[in-house]
């Protein structure tokens, strides 16, 4: 998972390559997925809407910060829209879906929860200035915690993905 | 309990955490490094004052040597050929770059680069133009055009731009003096089709919000009337 992300990370600054990177990035990470059961990964069809409306709730969390501060938001050319959505179903079914599984299984749920936070944060040290770490750890952590509590993966899919496509 | 508790904690952590640094920081749509605004808008968050740049290029035999200059920030990269400059009776050429301490507004361009002033004690040769290239903020709209001038209050002039690597703009120019990149003021930020915006992200959280409060509500009830 780390040399997926990081190796997204590279391929991202070359000119015309942001897109596929994304793409191709977030396709690979959801292989991670390949052959866990998917109620395993927390993606059970029990309460959907109640799963639907739980990642609306972590989207508008995600984006309160740059909301309240109104003219604060970068722009996200619409180009990159689709492939916003790629990466953010990715890097969900991997780290909070299959590492997040995984880890659980071999150490419970507080393994789970600060391992795949951990490794989720250090994917994203390639691609993001240190400073921002912080606030991506603590996204992640949010994000973990929530596939705990609620043992949810929608959740944080339509958080991830509405955070990603407004930001 | 202790989920929700724990959940609640997370939230006002993350809350806490992602006021610290400017918005924008998800999945590295983001440029590698923030912006240093020599005016920051007020979405910058903690903001560092731009660096300048020096530069000594030396001259062989009356020809200069390649070379680049650029600020500490990587902000402003000019890169010049062999040859570039007239340099005459010259051993070296100095080149400085420094970060226009205000920020100036000229009628009818929006910029959204700090100004630099670019100089050099020596011209350039005009058929050997320089390349630069200055990098931009993803807080604020693309530029479309970099702007030189002699001066800083102006008059501006256009020069032949084109997109570089992410977050940056390239043009070629003969002459020094005072380079900055934004865009015509009376025409629409380009690149501003886009998804969410600075007046959309208010709009969609405060949606979001009513959705789960409206559809919540209901959910709550019921679940307590059971």
């Amino acid at each position: 998972m780390l040399a997926v992300e990081w190796t997204r990370a590279v391929a991202m600054r070359q000119p015309g390559l942001a897109i596929p990177g994304l793409v191709l990035g977030g396709a690979a990470l959801a292989l991670a997925a390949w052959r866990i059961p998917p109620a395993k990964l927390g993606l059970g069809t029990t309460r959907f809407g109640l799963r639907v409306l739980g990642g609306l709730a972590l989207g508008a969390v995600l984006l309160l910060p740059a909301a309240v501060r109104s003219s604060a938001v970068p722009l996200l050319p619409a180009g990159l829209a689709v492939a916003a959505v790629a990466v953010s179903i990715g890097e969900e079914v991997a780290f909070r879906g299959a590492l997040y599984a995984a880890l659980e299984d071999a150490g419970g749920a507080p393994l789970a929860i600060i391992g795949s936070t951990v490794m989720w944060t250090l994917a994203h040290a390639l691609s993001h200035p240190l400073p921002f770490l912080g606030a991506v750890a603590a996204a992640g952590l949010l994000l973990a915690l929530w596939r705990w509590a609620c043992n949810d993966l929608i959740g944080p899919i339509v958080g991830h993905v509405i955070a990603d496509l407004a930001l | 309990m202790k989920r929700i508790a724990l959940l609640a904690l997370a939230v006002v952590a993350y809350g806490i955490a992602a006021w610290m640094v400017a918005p924008g920081f998800y999945d590295g749509f983001g440029p590698p490094q923030p912006y240093n605004f020599t005016c920051p808008p007020p979405q910058a968050g903690a903001n560092t004052k731009p660096s300048s740049g020096h530069l000594e290029i030396k001259v062989i035999g009356g020809v200069s040597d390649a070379n680049s200059a650029f600020t500490d920030d990587g902000q402003l990269v000019i890169g010049f050929l062999p040859g570039a400059f007239m340099a005459a009776g010259k051993t070296s050429i100095t080149v400085d770059i420094k970060p226009l301490g205000t920020c100036p507004t000229p009628a009818g361009i929006r910029f959204v680069t700090n100004v630099y002033q670019v100089s050099a004690d020596a011209t350039i040769d005009p058929s050997k133009p320089a390349n630069l290239v200055l990098r931009f903020s993803n807080l604020v709209p693309n530029p479309s055009t970099v702007y030189l001038a002699s001066d800083p209050n102006g008059p501006w002039t256009t020069l032949t731009t084109q997109p570089g690597q992410p977050f940056t703009v390239e043009t070629r120019t003969a002459t020094l003096g005072y380079f900055a990149a934004g865009y015509p003021a009376g025409s629409p930020p380009p690149g501003s089709v886009t998804v969410g915006g600075s007046q959309a992200l208010p709009i969609i959280v405060a949606i979001l919000i009513a959705v789960v409060v409206l559809a919540g509500l209901p959910i709550a009830v019921i679940r307590r009337r059971r």
